[in-house]
């Protein structure tokens, strides 16, 4: 028997070592990958499908549009004025210059007598991506019934060709006001129009329109089956929003490769930023969704500037301005953030020239809206900035709850953040320039 | 108990390693608890029920699918049938299969074939798997999918051949026996792989899997009983291919909603191991009494590795790898009159070295660049796995009766214990895992013996593992749910659920005369 002993025993050491136990003692990190996809998963954001195909024919006529000053009442501004392709779609200002302006892009300064557009120009990029909400304080919706005094006709077919309807009664921004007289010195028939009377004054653009031999054949052939008797200004816009359509989505960011599995679409630190993005950072509370925002509206602190808007000016109350709506003090589109980095300056009113100092707002937001140094806006503007303790106080008041804590993020979570926003940018949203035609059919200078 | 929770690591080659219903030789690598069908229980096992003994205790029926040489100890022709029928508990998954084998006969040569078929169930219950439900809007409209159909989840049985030769020649004057076998396997349905893609819709396998082996049995009469040494070199090559189907979820500019739209992700599993074992038993004094040596070593090449995604644990990325595994044990038996005892007792160190290929240049947390083809995970696993089996039979002699009767009661415990060092050499980060668990199977048997036949059943349950289970999300879903069509993909945490892996097998054998 001893010669089976030994094996025996030499098992039971064997077999007692390998049996030493240990729980498991270390949580294994999650792979950088792991953890952002995870990050990623409650917030409903989703890759984008390519924009179908739009009819050449409507796009052909919406460039036309998009880019003619025929369409302003002084002739002397275009939708593409404070939309420029040169710069991704938006003026580089901190608020927009309306008719009468001087010069374009962020050169572009006020005219004698006129006055700031009250909020920033926003970017047209993926404005034809289905957004839920259009303007600063959402005044045009996907649901529901417009704003009473809003006044778009209810056969267009999306909000944003809805919202293409707009501009061009507005007078500060393309119309003109009463006694303008256009880039040719003749009156602006436009502004005669009440401000009542928005079927007038698009009739009134259409029949500059038709009178031009080219825009005839391009409704024609945009429109085959619609007399010309019965093209109105409907039709014109729903051109303008194909062309957007058709145009300016871009949504091949590295960040929508990532959403499409491609882990190798972001670097370790836009990763990084991702995952602060998503989580401790708070961003996506509300840049959540497919467009990374465009769905709710928030108090985010952002400084006050500008003529104001409606009875609160000269200050801005968002959509806490609109009827109902006084939950929303100082509250403002969230914007969607594809491309954000092409897009400065930012919020409503253009505060804020970059992304780091965004993201240095957020990470403490009532002290860097009591910070705020005027100095750092464009001149022009620097005199239009309230930043009284009482504007302040009020802002504060009604900011979102998410912010009212400071994030606290490091330098280096700050710089990982900027990259990850920097991520959303789709290469070919950097050159616009391609969109812009030579001419338009009314013979005005493109830009 | 079942470890439970979050564990840190992803599957390995569990399901590779193993890809045999002889796997004697073939060492399996596993990391993390998850329970494995007994999908390749397929042939007899007389020592089934006794807990799987195997190193100083010859298994008549099963050693010469493990050993073709042992077929040498075969007195006569036999014809085998062994339906086996394996369920997890929970619903989480089952198979069956139904082997028919002749091992035939004539002077010093010998032969077998067997064939058998396989039907493997999903792992994943209806309702746990992810599903598509068309729901009306508030405005009772239902929204379309994207383009192309949406496959639902795949939720049929998928079946699996083998085929089974080997042939072999004995010299009795020299007690030496040497037989060579091959099997092949076609393979539709791994059981739980279909588990191991958090989020897909369904996963679609094909792949087969080739074991060749040769082996040798020298004996030795003595005084005390037959010593023997047996010697096996196997090559078994896996090449499986997962089509794993999800369906994403996008927006669609066109119709200004979500859409959802199948996506195939092609995954390789391929894994060549090279393995040799020896096996030698002695008599020992004491009468009845037997004492066995094993020693087996796997050198495993994985030219790939599958990809798989459990959502929400960490991964570790790993393309190609290579492991050696090892086995050294010791076991002891004895069959004196109606009684047989045998223990087993395996110690089993293997080390693994798997990593990650960059597949574009990638920088580092360093500001280097990992060229393309560099590693930028590198994971070292050190296993030091003991296996411990012990069982116990008696026969029953039915006074007046022609018919005996056979019981046979065992336990096997798996202990699985390793350390993990990962280098991630993009954020220049070491990572240290160290974690262990055990798995328990008790085994019992009984066997009906008449004049002609032989009718044995064997059992087992397998404790101590789980299976993948994820939990819904707030987020995605609520979305689409919001927007009408749902797609409702697991997509929360993992966990292991506790399951129990139960075997069942009827084996008949009959003598050909």
């Amino acid at each position: 028997m001893t010669i089976g002993v030994r094996p025996l025993c030499a098992a039971v050491l064997l077999f007692a070592a390998a049996c030493d136990e240990t729980p498991p003692t270390a949580t294994f990190p999650e792979s950088i990958d792991a953890a952002l996809r995870r990050s990623i998963g409650p917030w409903g954001v989703v890759p984008i499908a390519p924009m179908p195909q739009q009819n050449p024919a409507l796009i052909a006529l919406g460039r036309a549009l998009m880019f003619d000053k025929i369409l302003s009442g002084n002739r002397d501004i275009s939708c593409a004025t404070c939309h420029e392709p040169a710069l991704h779609a938006t003026d580089g200002l901190a608020l927009a210059i309306g008719t009468g302006g001087i010069g374009t892009g962020a050169s572009r300064t006020l005219g004698p007598g006129r006055s700031f557009v009250p909020r920033n120009a926003p970017t047209l990029l993926n404005s034809g991506l289905g957004l839920q909400y259009m303007f600063w304080d959402g005044r045009l919706s996907r649901f529901g019934p417009p704003v009473p005094d809003l006044n778009v006709p209810l056969d267009q077919t999306t909000v944003l060709s809805a919202q293409a309807m707009l501009p061009v009664l507005n007078r500060r921004e393309m119309r003109g006001e009463v006694g303008d007289t256009d880039v040719f010195g003749n009156p602006n028939e436009l502004a005669q129009i009440s401000d009542d009377q928005p079927a007038q004054i698009w009739q009134a653009i259409m029949q500059r329109l038709l009178a031009i031999p080219e825009y005839v054949s391009l409704f024609r052939a945009a429109y085959p089956d619609v007399p010309p008797l019965a093209l109105s200004f409907n039709q014109a816009a729903k051109a303008i929003a194909v062309f957007q359509m058709a145009e300016l989505t871009k949504t091949d960011s590295p960040f929508d490769r990532y959403l499409r599995h491609d882990d190798g679409a972001l670097s370790l630190e836009e990763k990084r930023g991702g995952v602060l993005f998503f989580t401790t950072a708070r961003c996506a509370s509300c840049h959540a969704g497919p467009f990374l925002g465009g769905q709710s509206f928030s108090n985010s602190g952002a400084p006050q500037l500008g003529p104001g808007v409606g009875q609160a000016a000269p200050l801005d109350l968002g959509r806490g301005e609109l009827p109902n709506n006084a939950f929303y003090k100082f509250a403002f589109r969230v914007p969607p953030l594809r491309n954000v980095e092409l897009t400065a300056p930012y919020f409503h009113d253009g505060t804020l020239p970059t992304l780091e100092s965004v993201v240095a707002h957020y990470n403490d937001v009532s002290t860097s809206l009591r910070a705020f140094d005027p100095a750092t806006l464009p001149a022009a503007v620097q005199g239009s900035y309230h930043g009284d303790p009482g504007t302040i106080d009020a802002i504060l008041g009604t900011l979102d709850l998410q912010l009212r804590t400071p994030l606290n993020l490091t330098e280096t979570e700050r710089r990982e953040l900027v990259a990850f926003l920097k991520s959303l940018t789709d290469p070919a949203a950097r050159d616009l320039s391609g969109i812009v035609p030579v001419a338009v059919p009314s013979g005005l200078p493109v830009f | 108990m079942a470890p439970s929770g979050l564990r840190a690591v992803r599957l390995s080659a569990s399901l590779l390693c193993v890809v045999s219903p002889a796997a004697a030789q073939l060492i399996p690598i596993k990391t993390i608890p998850i329970a494995q069908g007994d999908q390749f229980q397929v042939f007899p096992s007389n020592n089934l029920g006794l807990g799987g003994v195997s190193i100083a205790l010859p298994d008549s029926l099963g050693d010469p699918f493990a050993n073709p040489a042992t077929t040498a100890r075969l007195r006569a022709s036999r014809f085998f049938t062994s339906p086996t029928v394996y369920s997890l508990s929970g619903s989480a998954g089952g198979g069956r299969s139904l082997p028919v084998a002749v091992l035939a006969r004539r002077a010093d040569w010998y032969a077998g074939f067997a064939l058998v078929l396989q039907q493997v169930d999903p792992s994943r219950p209806p309702r746990q798997g992810n599903i598509i439900v068309d729901t009306p809007t508030p405005g009772g409209r239902v929204l379309p999918p994207g383009p192309g159909p949406i496959p639902g989840p795949d939720l049929r049985a998928h079946g699996n051949e083998y085929a089974f030769g080997m042939i072999g020649r004995s010299w009795p004057a020299s007690t030496l026996s040497i037989g060579a076998s091959a099997l092949w396997t076609g393979l539709h349905a791994l059981d739980g792989v279909d588990l191991l893609y958090s989020g897909s819709q369904r996963v679609v396998q094909t792949g087969h899997a080739i074991d060749v082996r040769m082996g040798a049995l020298k004996e030795w009469a003595g005084e005390r009983g037959v010593r023997s040494l047996e010697a096996i070199v196997v090559h078994n090559r896996f090449a499986a291919t997962h089509n794993v189907v999800y369906v994403d979820q996008l927006w669609d500019p066109g119709l200004q909603q979500f859409i959802a739209q199948p996506r195939t992700d092609r995954n390789f599993d391929h894994t060549n191991t090279w393995g040799a074992q020896l096996d030698y038993q002695v008599p020992l004094p004491t009468p009845g009494w037997r004492v066995g040596w094993v020693a087996t070593v796997n050198r495993a090449t994985h030219p790939k590795l599958p990809n798989y995604d459990i959502t929400n644990v960490a991964v570790i990325p790993w393309d190609p790898g290579r492991s050696y595994a090892y086995q050294l044990g010791v076991g002891v038996s004895k069959v004196l009159g109606p009684a047989t005892f045998g223990a087993d007792a395996i110690y089993e160190p293997i080390r693994s070295y798997t990593w990650a290929d960059a597949v574009q240049p990638t920088a580092t947390l360093g500001g280097d660049t990992i060229a393309v083809g560099g590693k930028t995970i590198e994971n070292r696993f050190r296993f030091s796995n003991a296996l411990f089996r012990i069982g116990v039979g008696r026969e029953i002699h039915l006074e007046g009766s022609p018919h005996a009767l056979a019981i046979q009661l065992g336990l096997m415990v798996r202990s699985i214990n390793y350390q993990l060092q990962q280098t991630d050499n993009v954020e220049l980060a070491q990572r240290a895992l160290r974690t262990s668990w055990n798995e328990w199977t008790p085994t019992w048997g009984i066997t009906v013996r008449f004049p002609d036949l032989e009718l044995r059943y064997r059992g087992r349950v397998t404790e101590g593992a789980g299976r993948p289970g994820t939990q819904f999300v707030v987020g995605v879903r609520d979305l689409a749910l919001a927007s009408g069509t749902i797609l409702a993909a697991p997509s929360g945490p993992l966990s292991l659920v506790n399951v129990n892996t139960a075997t069942h097998q009827i084996s008949l054998s009959l003598p050909l005369h």
